[in-house]
């Protein structure tokens, strides 16, 4: 065999090659549309909503109060409801914040005792202050605040 | 990388197996020799696409067609899956009987490949199955009258018309219960039995050989 030969691609390598080819676009067609398919969901972001929590004046003054509602939602094909909760707090009856029940460590929901002044989680004892501070326990930051507004005398968060 | 699968074939032996498989001495023959592994790569495009699809279908009455019209409009490239999966099924159905009709009118069911013969006209049965379990799985209009009629079509044999069409449905009539155990049939039952007859029909095919195209001629 002398050198030109051996640089000559033959007919046997010419078909790996051309099966590999071939083979690779038919995996990527499906494999790429497959990958977006899987984590199509996942990307998808929640629309922001204004949720109406109720009268403000129902906030006792200085006490955090919880604010129950029903939302409705829907995840994938199905359309139900959930019920969305929020401690609101205000000192001077004017300016309102809206502090999030869910700790921050795992996601528990903390409650808010008022004789031991302080929002307790019951999963792994993170203990936060009225403001949401975190006092003890393993939580890494303070809990979450809703952007809110008052509309003729009804409080709103928002949603994200 | 040469060394990677040096180390592999050592204590695999991958390349006799790769050579036994893809270097095996074949006759000269034509492109209807072709339908078999046509037939074989759709299979595996109904696997992947089906696997896919179990991602988000749920087979339940309340919610099997609302995960459908999900998957087909919500997903990105769900129809794209769906369509595959859909289509496919056809092409199975069809490539299979071709590739039958091929084997039959070439005589290439005879000795020694009687047991190719016997697991290829299985996976026929097995294919017909899939058909019938998938077509009821989609859960609209179509696919529930189709299942009434099916069903009912073997309700109509004698003697054990009844007992089949009671255990088709899981009861008299068709439910929540027919739905759920099409699918199941459909995902787990017939793959298992596909699986099994299929690698059974290769190994044959590979190890006896495949029949050359009859002639006139005494060679």
């Amino acid at each position: 065999m002398d050198a030109s030969q051996k640089n000559k691609m033959g007919r046997r390598d010419f078909m790996k090659a051309v099966i590999a080819g071939i083979s690779g676009v038919i995996g990527a067609a499906i494999g790429l549309p497959a990958i977006a398919y899987v984590v199509g969901p996942a990307l998808t972001k929640a629309t922001d909503t204004w949720i109406r929590l109720g009268a403000v004046n129902k906030v006792e003054l200085g006490n955090p109060t919880l604010f129950k509602t029903i939302i409705e939602t829907q995840t994938g094909w199905i359309n139900a409801e959930e019920e969305f909760s929020a401690y609101v707090l205000t000192e001077n009856g004017q300016d309102f914040v809206a502090i999030s029940n869910v700790c921050t460590h795992l996601g528990c929901r903390v409650r808010w005792i008022p004789d031991e002044e302080g929002f307790y989680c019951p999963c792994h004892n993170g203990v936060f202050a009225k403001d949401g501070t975190v006092i003890s326990g393993p939580p890494p930051r303070p809990l979450d605040r809703f952007e809110s507004k008052v509309e003729d005398g009804v409080l709103f968060v928002k949603r994200g | 990388m040469a060394k990677l699968a040096e180390w592999l074939d050592e204590r695999f032996a991958w390349r006799t197996v790769w050579d036994a498989i893809f270097l095996r001495k074949i006759p000269h023959v034509n492109w209807l020799y072709t339908l078999g592994s046509a037939t074989l790569f759709v299979a595996v495009t109904q696997a992947v696409t089906g696997i896919l699809l179990t991602i988000y279908y749920v087979p339940t009455p309340d919610h099997a067609y609302d995960s459908v019209m999900y998957i087909t409009t919500q997903l990105p490239a769900g129809w794209f899956i769906r369509g595959l999966h859909h289509w496919g099924a056809s092409a199975m159905v069809i490539l299979t009987v071709l590739h039958l009709l091929r084997v039959f009118f070439y005589g290439a069911y005879k000795y020694p490949r009687e047991a190719t013969w016997i697991t290829g006209v299985l996976l026929l049965l097995v294919v017909s199955g899939f058909g019938f379990t998938g077509y009821l799985v989609t859960w609209d209009q179509k696919a529930d009258w189709a299942t009434t009629v099916g069903t009912q079509i073997a309700g109509v044999a004698p003697l054990v018309g009844e007992w089949i069409l009671r255990i088709a449905r899981g009861g008299e009539n068709q439910s929540a219960v027919t739905l759920a155990r099409f699918f199941g049939t459909h995902i787990w039952i017939l793959p298992a039995a596909l699986a099994t007859l299929l690698l059974t029909h290769l190994y044959l095919v590979i190890r006896i050989g495949i029949s050359a195209v009859p002639s006139r001629k005494e060679e």
